[in-house]
């Protein structure tokens, strides 16, 4: 019977631990040398391979890690514009126009929040002001969610109008939306509204109309008056 | 915070969180999207969106925020939607005041609770002062 001989075993063994070793700590290029053929060999390449195994599979996940990183900062920085796009949109979307003598329109569209409410409201009170409009259209045909806080802002913003001497007609309300603000119990009948924004406009210069005519009559009045 | 319990037969679709107005927004075209998707008419979506646009508006402002949990499944009888809100906040002290029409602990209309109730088909309401809010309202077609 041969028996199994191993050629230094014990200075080979404390070589392949010293690399094991090695390896756990990090230092992926080392692997084990032998100059012998003899049954430890076999254990030393099958190391040598676990080790190149392991060399690949942590410069997979070293890889999968960067390219992770990268996509987190993309993702950092979409966020970054969606914040800087609504902050933009916030600025934007409260135009407040003169579209006729005395007519002002306002559509608002998308939400109502707390801030864009007051943005919305410092615009139009600005713009009675300075254009001297009596009549304002406050077009919520592009707000798909009417809720009291909502509500509320809009009876605010008439009101405030009306302090400057403005009247205020809120058009657009949907018939759904219409239904469910009397469910919600809020009473908006201190606001004049319209169906469409055509009635709306409509209204608005039939009322342009008779305070032209009014102002005829009054400067008929004045010229009539006895120097 | 007051944990409701849900029926096991219910689907969860989604889980967010309330932590800004903007939270309040997306959240509210989620439920929309989902009352579109269960077949629910444009009157009927605007009704739970609106519900429950008063529900978060409630978390943000008087409990800093909460969690909202959007599920469908047999409410009653009635192949439903349901919502749950649930939040760490103060609490309610008199939950029959805070249902009264027009009344309000802060700058709101006092129109909110009440409304959304009225606005939904099932409505529950759990409250302790310090532990919390948590409201269910579910909507069938």
């Amino acid at each position: 019977m041969n028996s199994t001989t191993i050629t230094n075993a014990k200075e080979r063994i404390e070589h392949i631990e010293d690399i094991l070793s090695s390896v756990a700590a990090g230092d992926l290029d080392l692997r084990i040398e032998s100059e012998f053929e003899d049954d430890l060999t076999g254990v030393e390449q099958a190391i040598n391979l676990l080790i190149d195994d392991l060399t690949h599979e942590l410069k997979k996940s070293l890889k999968l890690k960067q390219e992770m990183e990268e996509k987190l900062m993309k993702i950092q920085e979409q966020q970054k514009t969606i914040l800087q796009q609504q902050e933009d949109l916030m600025e934007l979307s409260s135009p407040v126009s003169k579209v006729w003598e005395n007519i002002l329109i306002l559509p608002v569209i998308g939400t109502l929040d707390s801030q864009r409410t007051q943005i919305m409201m410092e615009n139009l009170l600005q713009k009675i002001v300075t254009t001297g409009c009596t009549t304002a259209i406050l077009d919520i045909t592009g707000v798909p969610t009417v809720d009291t806080q909502v509500a509320n802002h809009l009876l605010k913003t008439v009101t405030a109008a009306r302090l400057l001497g403005a009247e205020c007609i809120v058009s657009g309300i949907s018939p759904a939306i219409a239904q469910t603000i009397v469910h919600l119990g809020i009473n908006l009948s201190n606001i004049l509204t319209k169906a469409t924004l055509q009635d709306a406009m409509i209204y608005a210069l039939r009322k342009n109309e008779q305070l032209i005519n009014g102002k005829v009559v009054l400067n008929q009045i004045d010229t009539d008056e006895p120097k | 915070m007051i944990e409701l319990v849900s029926d096991p037969g219910w689907e969860l679709l989604e889980e967010l969180n309330i932590e800004t107005e903007f939270d309040i927004v997306k959240a509210r075209q989620s439920v929309r999207q989902y009352a579109k998707d269960a077949g629910m008419g444009i009157v009927d979506q605007t009704r739970i969106t609106t519900a429950v646009s008063e529900l978060f508006r409630n978390m943000y402002m008087y409990a800093g925020g909460g969690v909202v949990r959007i599920q469908k499944g047999m409410y009653e009888g009635h192949p439903a939607l349901v919502i749950t809100c649930m939040d760490n906040g103060p609490g309610i002290d008199d939950i029959t005041l805070a249902m009264q029409d027009g009344y309000t602990s802060g700058q709101g209309m006092g129109y909110g609770l009440p409304g959304a109730k009225r606005l939904v088909d099932d409505f529950v309401l759990q409250s302790e002062p310090g532990q919390g809010t948590s409201v269910r309202v579910a909507k069938w077609k």
